[in-house]
């Protein structure tokens, strides 16, 4: 081949390259002109108009009207715009081309996202529920996370501790299905099992998997259910700049009432007759809350040209929390790059960064005894009649208990910073193989890395006596996955057949590095000097790495569209299991009828959709820690001669028959649509039993293990229950009223433990100072984590028989127990269930106004029947005169005063009981809405695409007859386990806030 | 094209190996770690780790011994119930001490057991790893004696449990065959142990004797009791024992290190470890008064009684409790402790709370070493049993006058008192002083409930006109523990549960 034949041979390809770039200014241009109504009538401003497989687009302005150019008469228009189903219309000789939308509350042409792949929505068999991008969005919120609380049946979220900034979220779908492994939600993000969620913004739409038909392709992650979610890209067309930005203040939402300086010295002295009273008189709650800022700012470029779409967005949140010396900041960045190489290969990235910088106030402390209490509870433990410093200018501290820093001191002086990073890409490509066969793949890695500090200055309490204390720890965590797997499409006459096949591999490491010192030169260290500690306290280093290799499969079949079939599985094989056991196969299956389109129905004006759903399947659980099959010694400290020697210390016993925990699945739902879909339902029950379950089985102690247990599979637990969702349009028109409501009920229950034997002791719930046992139990028959204490009986009067029992008290205006089992005694056999923290059911209720540029959203979320535990009451309440206590103190016990169900100030031992059991139920104004979208004409002058601003309220009011600050806490839920056994307990936890937002958001 | 399918393909199948093995890294495992002499010591520290734990020496034992006995009884009253329980005699199966000295008890003896066993495949003289072997045939029979009898009848393993499986067949060992285990491992520790070892908390041959002489006591073999404290005795330069010259310094973390008088020590590190680790002591402020300004927690005090049964002329009283503190840079009499919250107006003890070394807030995580047997004992065992078998003659007098003459040694002052036993007494009498000695000179030292219960004291020293009256007190019952009622649930074997309970 010589020079001159590749010239003409390049030249010849490049041709329709040429006429692709030139094509729109050589050809004669077609203007097309029209406008858009929705079914009403009424025009539509904002509506995306694009040209298939052209880089041409517009909007429809604030009356609905359009004019595009497009290139020729095969051009074909696509009309598309959130809420409505979209409309492809060929041009051919129409020059002027007025469209309706219908709007689509319930698209049943709506693709929905699934475990590798998507499907319509009508021909889906699984129990699917979607939230949309503007409800993620409906308030600033850190994490995406807590924006879907209330927005899905079945879906349970909460923080874990109240307002504060950046905290945990727990997601439940349908209940928890374990005790030892984690029972949160699997995220996947663009097809990335286990990533990171972007900011609320960058998020297009969430997905929640909650049947096994639709979360076994997951496998062994897939008991929990399956949160798909699906990041924002760019679409044809110009590039659209949006910016979004709020700022909002927050208070607390409530406050204890508590005694003042007087009530608590004469309430000190009838226990201590000799104590001085303080001449201070503090509110430390008023110390500490104040008035919290959100700022938070959103910018994104997105677009698209022939071959490639773009989507780059990067965002700023800054919180300033609402008690002192706590806030979070966060700043991230998003890119979705799209690409078609050719017509049989596609391939893009997603990229993530970010980084969040945390400051916490100390909140929920595990133990608060000597130097060690948290902000919140120090908040309400302080005594009043002591100020911020004394007479020196030191740092006060309690004039009763144990010494602990005065709330001030805690805020201000304990520093406590934590650092996280994280990086996320995601690449993949899409290959044709042949008409309906194609090749997926994609290789997604994650990296994280958290870094905390704390330090505690000789200006508090732990660090004085010691010379200041400092920890630092790091943690670095990589996740890569690698997934490729084909798909099959074949459309047969009567029946659509399509197919997925898959092999995945994924590998996790977890490296820690943790030190703390103590005894500095100077506070001003912090701990970025602990090599200068004269103590080094602790060193620790650790790594966790473990393996999951897969095989995934699935098959529909939809008979002509009405009958339709799906079957999945997967084979999930994980390092963690021993040789007999690494593998574990997860089958599903679903069937699903679409009976509105029978004859009979089909030209029904009552029913526009009728689907029946059944499915059944098996999903798993890992539940085990990497190297936990292994024999294994610990290494231990030991003395020798006054020095630190090293020694080792029998830690687990070898156990080559863990298998992973199974869920097995039943699901019946139905779909129905009434009035052309004005009212759509959507019912399910479902039916899971997680067998298998990986338990620690204590073993007997002549084993010799420092800590006596071997985990084992016994047990087995239950969840059950049903979901309503309704949506209506109840008005349409000019004024828009659209209402969704949803509904979950999940009963929980414990059906075997090893031996039949109650489980006690396994959560440490309770805060340690306050030397009590654990207050969750878990017994056979009974949901996990029930309450298991004494029952109160009220208040002993003179003359009453007096119980004997060793910490029970036996004198007039002291607690009363009840005998339960009339041995005339009070020991440990007198004790029972005293509560359960399952609510009976959840709900959210959201409301959507739309008239002219005003929409109006109002929602309303709430939890009913289930219990809490309150250990700050319990603490204060005891009225043992080492704290301060609250009002309710007031009508103690005294021989004036013997109606009362309040004992006597005396020192007693502080008793877990049903007094501190209390109804956790609620229902709050989550969120309410007003915004306001400025007219066409204003915009263009403008140059804008969309003007709207809005302010709106979270937590405005809230209906509780609990008695702490807020019923929406979890504390010590800080492990796996202790996530699911530790539920409704509240000590010392963060507030929770109720926010005013401003805010805007802008299109150009 | 092809290229790019190629490097897909090759992309996807880059994952595809993998045998999904662990390769752990920064794990022991103990099939594989006997190999060196050096290991074999640390499996026997693991031992001694686990010895000076919270939930053994560290508090919730030691606790127990003191609260049991009519020395020390609960001075804060909102104290855990599990405490009350202990010394009130009001204790179930399910009481919070039990359930955490048995398991770590056991951890003890599975700690030697496996040192034991892995033995076999050190690489080693037979006298290097002998000498180890011999340290953890000690431990062994040095945990056993205390759970025998704390318990009575348990379990005696002296196996290395592999699988959870030869868990089950476990069952109870009677008294006499746990005594033969523990007179057998002792011995072979007086067999191949050294006369001395770098540190007291390591066992000697010595340190095996004075226990043999301790159990032959106990069981009233007084030929063995006699034999092996007098071994021990007339080889004290060998061994290097001698009584101290002031009695403080026994109970000064500062000196610990340097005492010859202990013969068994439980070494602790001034630490502020995190909690739970092997290596904390809660003993001093578990002991300690409070106050405004110091932090002790008041829980075992002694009774007032028990403070006036003392001579205020015995150096040893002044020692053995603290009269006095500061509160608030103002001298408080124990008559006023009770002015802080939750204080409690009686004399505290002193012998850990005083001089606790370099330790952490309220005195937690002390430097002591606690003598576990020190010459005094066996200077005490050998006069016991001298007069059980042979009467009241001066050897057995001369023992005790050895302990006298060092209390009369206030500081460098010499009292007169106490005065030296005078010969002339009955067999009767001088057993009786010998007890009394035994009650003054190792008050506090976890000695006495074993006394009580040896010679079958409860009724006596709990009775109404006692020092520590108990009603509760049950002689058919309260000479033993009960056995953890979880313990039972996982092994019926070990049922029936101890009488009474």
């Amino acid at each position: 081949m010589n020079a001159k034949q590749t010239y003409l041979k390049i030249l010849k390809k490049s041709i329709p390259i040429f006429i692709l770039m030139f094509g729109t200014g050589l050809f004669a241009q077609i203007e097309i002109t029209g406008t858009v109504t929705s079914d009403d009538g009424v025009p539509i401003p904002g509506v995306n108009i694009s040209v298939q497989n052209e880089a041409i687009g517009t909007t429809t302005d604030f009356d609905g009207l359009y004019k595009i150019e497009v290139p020729d008469e095969s051009s074909v228009l696509l009309f598309s715009y959130v809420g409505y189903t979209d409309q492809k219309i060929t041009v051919g000789s129409q020059r002027k081309i007025d469209v309706t939308l219908s709007a689509s509350v319930e698209s049943l042409d709506q693709i929905v996202v699934v475990g590798y792949g998507s499907r319509r929505k009508k021909d889906l068999t699984g129990s699917v529920v979607s939230v949309e991008a503007e409800d993620i969005t409906a308030y600033p919120s850190a994490t995406a996370q807590q924006t879907l609380q209330g927005r899905a049946a079945g879906v349970s979220v909460q923080s874990a501790n109240g307002g504060e900034p950046g905290a945990d979220i727990r997601i439940r779908v349908r209940g928890a299905t374990s005790i030892n492994a984690s029972s949160d939600a699997i995220f996947v993000v663009d097809g990335f099992v286990g990533a990171a969620l972007p900011a609320p913004e960058d998020i297009a739409s969430i997905q929640v998997l909650k049947d096994a038909s639709a979360t076994a392709i997951y496998g062994s992650r897939g008991a929990n259910g399956v949160v798909i979610v699906t990041t924002k890209k760019g679409k044809k067309g110009r590039m659209r700049i949006d910016f979004n930005t709020s700022y909002s203040t927050q208070t607390v939402t409530n406050t204890l009432d508590l005694l003042n300086a007087e009530q608590f010295g004469d309430y000190i002295q009838e226990i201590n007759p000799g104590y001085v009273r303080g001449s201070a008189d503090t509110d430390w709650q008023d110390v500490i809350f104040k008035t919290g800022q959100i700022a938070n700012h959103q910018i994104a470029l997105s677009g698209g040209a022939e071959n490639v779409d773009y989507y780059l967005s990067g965002t700023f949140f800054d919180q300033n929390g609402a008690v002192l010396g706590s806030g979070l900041e966060r700043f991230s960045f998003t890119n979705n790059i799209n690409i078609n190489f050719s017509d049989r290969l596609k391939v893009g990235m997603n990229a993530l960064g970010r980084r969040s910088t945390r400051e916490g106030a100390r909140t929920q402390e595990s133990t608060g005894g000597t130097g060690s209490a948290g902000a919140i509870s120090a908040a309400f433990r302080f005594s009043p009649d002591q100020g911020i410093r004394d007479a020196n200018g030191d740092f006060t501290l309690p004039s009763v208990g144990d010494d602990i820093d005065n709330p001030f001191a805690t805020t201000t002086q304990i520093f406590n910073e934590s650092v996280n990073d994280l990086f996320q890409t995601n690449v993949y490509a899409d290959l044709k193989l042949f008409e309906g066969l194609s090749f997926k793949s994609t290789l997604g890695y994650n990296v994280r890395n958290n870094r905390e500090g704390t330090f505690f200055p000789t200006t508090t309490v732990r660090g004085a006596g010691v010379g200041g204390e400092g920890s630092i720890q790091t943690i670095k965590q990589t996740n890569i996955l690698s997934e490729n797997y084909f798909t099959y499409k074949n459309d047969l006459s009567f029946a659509k057949f399509s197919a997925t096949v898959g092999y995945s591999y994924q590998k996790e490491r977890s490296e820690r590095v943790t030190t703390s010192g103590a005894g500095f030169l100077d506070d001003g260290f912090s701990f970025w000097n602990l090599d200068g500690a004269a103590n080094l306290l602790f060193i620790e280093s650790r790594l966790l790495e473990s393996e999951l290799a897969s095989y995934y499969g699935r098959i529909n079949f939809d008979i002509l569209d009405k009958y339709l079939i799906t079957f999945n599985a997967r084979q999930d094989g994980s390092s963690t299991f021993s040789a007999n056991n690494k593998w574990g196969f997860f089958p599903s299956g679903a069937i699903a009828w679409n009976m509105g389109d029978e004859s009979f129905l089909q030209n029904s004006n009552l029913i526009s959709q009728w689907k029946w759903r059944v499915s059944y399947g098996l999903t798993g659980n890992r539940a085990i820690q990497p190297f936990g099959t292994l024999a294994t010694y610990e290494d231990i400290i030991s003395i020798q001669g006054g020095e630190l020697v090293n020694a080792v210390a029998l830690q687990r016993l070898a156990n080559d028959n863990l298998k992973w925990e199974t869920t097995k699945q039943f699901n019946v739902g139905v779909n129905i649509g009434l009035f052309n879909n004005r009212i759509s339902l959507t019912a399910d029950y479902y039916d899971m039993i997680t067998e298998d379950l990986l338990l620690d089985r204590p073993l007997p102690e002549t084993s010799g293990l420092s800590n006596p247990v071997q985990l084992q599979n016994v047990g087995s637990l239950e969840n059950k229950g049903f979901e309503i969702e309704l949506s209506t349009r109840n008005l349409v028109g000019a004024f828009t009223w659209n209402t969704n409501i949803n509904f979950s009920r999940n009963r929980n229950k414990v059906l075997e433990l090893p031996d039949g034997e109650d489980i006690r002791d396994i959560g440490n719930s309770s805060p340690g100072h306050l030397l009590l046992p654990d207050v969750p139990i878990l017994r056979e028959g009974q949901p996990v984590g029930v309450y298991f204490g004494y029952v109160y009986d009220g208040v002993y009067q003179n003359g009453d028989t007096f119980l004997p029992g060793a910490i029970f008290e036996q004198q007039a205006g002291g607690e009363r127990y009840r005998d339960l089992n009339g041995d005339g005694e009070l020991n440990s056999d007198d004790q029972t269930i005293i509560g359960n923290p399952h609510p009976d059911f959840t709900f959210g209720i959201n409301n959507t106004f739309a008239y002219k540029g005003f929409d109006l959203n109002v929602f309303f979320q709430g939890a009913v029947g289930g219990d809490m535990f309150n250990f700050t009451l319990l603490e204060l309440n005891t009225l043992t005169g080492s704290s301060n206590a609250t009002t309710e103190a007031l009508n103690r016990w005294s021989l004036t005063n013997p109606n009362t169900n309040v004992p006597s100030a005396a020192q007693r031992t502080r008793i877990i009981s049903s007094r501190w059991v209390y109804d956790g139920s609620y229902a709050r104004l989550k969120n309410i809405t007003l915004g306001y979208t400025f007219n066409e004409r204003l915009l263009e002058k403008l140059k804008m695409t969309k003007l709207r601003v809005y302010v709106s309220g979270q937590n405005l009011v809230t209906f509780t007859d609990y008695p702490g600050l807020d019923p929406e806490v979890l504390y010590r839920s800080d492990s796996n386990s202790r996530s699911n056994i530790n539920l409704g307990l509240d000590y010392g936890s963060y507030p929770n806030v109720r926010s005013y937002t401003l805010g805007l958001n802008v299109s150009f | 094209m092809k290229r790019i399918i190629f490097i897909l393909i090759m992309v996807a199948t880059w994952s595809g190996c993998t045998d999904l093995e662990e390769e752990p890294i920064g794990i022991l495992a103990p099939e594989t770690f006997f190999t060196t002499t050096d290991n074999l010591q640390a499996a026997v520290d693991g031992a001694y780790g686990h010895i000076a734990s919270e939930e053994f020496w560290g508090r919730k034992f030691t606790l127990s011994l003191l609260l049991r006995g009519d020395m020390v009884t609960i001075g804060d009253p909102t104290t855990s119930s599990r405490r009350i329980e202990v010394d009130e005699f009001r204790m179930n199966g399910d009481n919070g001490m039990v359930t955490s000295f048995w398991p770590r008890s056991y951890a003890i003896i599975g700690s030697t057991n496996y040192a034991i066993e892995g033995a076999a495949s050190v690489e080693g003289t037979e006298e290097e790893v002998n000498a180890i072997v011999a340290q953890a045939r000690f431990v062994r029979a040095f945990t056993y004696y205390h759970l025998v009898r704390i318990f009575g009848e348990v379990p005696y393993i002296d196996f290395a449990v592999r699988e959870a499986e030869a868990l089950s067949s476990i069952e109870k060992t009677s008294v006499e065959e746990i005594y033969e285990g523990i007179i057998e491992d002792l011995e072979f520790a007086k067999t191949w142990l050294p006369d001395q070892q770098p540190f007291r908390s390591m066992p000697s041959k010595g340190t095996a004797a004075s226990y043999l002489a301790s159990v032959y006591l106990t069981i009233g073999n007084w030929q063995g009791a006699y034999d092996e404290a007098t071994f021990v005795i007339n080889n004290s330069g060998r061994f290097g024992y001698a009584l101290e010259a002031d009695f403080q310094d026994l109970f000064d973390a500062t000196k610990a290190d340097g005492l010859v008088e202990h013969i068994f020590s439980i070494d602790f590190k001034g630490l502020d470890v995190i909690s739970g680790a092997p290596g904390i002591d809660f003993l001093p402020p578990v002991t300690g008064m409070r106050g405004p300004d110091i932090e002790g927690w008041s829980v075992a005090v002694p009774t007032v009684a028990v403070f006036n049964s003392f001579d205020d002329n015995d150096y040893r009283k002044a020692v053995s409790f603290d009269t006095e503190a500061v509160f608030d840079g103002v001298t408080v009499p124990w008559q006023d402790f009770g002015m802080a919250n939750r204080g409690v107006s009686r004399p505290h003890i002193a012998k850990y709370y005083r001089f606790p070394g370099t330790a952490g807030n309220n005195n937690r995580d002390s430097d002591h070493n606690y003598g576990a047997m020190r010459y005094a004992e066996v200077l005490l065992i050998a006069a016991e049993a001298s007069n059980e078998l042979s009467g009241p003659t001066g050897e057995a007098v001369d023992y005790i006058n050895q302990i006298r003459a060092r209390a009369r040694n206030a500081a460098g002052t010499m009292n007169t008192f106490p005065e030296d036993l005078t010969s002339g007494l009955s067999k009767d009498q001088l057993r009786d002083a010998i007890l009394e000695e035994r009650r003054i000179e190792l008050a506090f030292e976890f000695k006495r409930w074993y006394d009580i219960k040896r010679l079958n004291l409860g009724m006596e020293v709990f009775g109404p006109t006692s020092m520590e009256p108990q009603t509760n007190f049950d002689s058919t019952r309260d000479y033993l523990f009960p056995l953890p009622d979880d313990e039972l649930g996982r092994n019926p074997n070990l049922l029936p549960q101890n009488p009474g309970y």
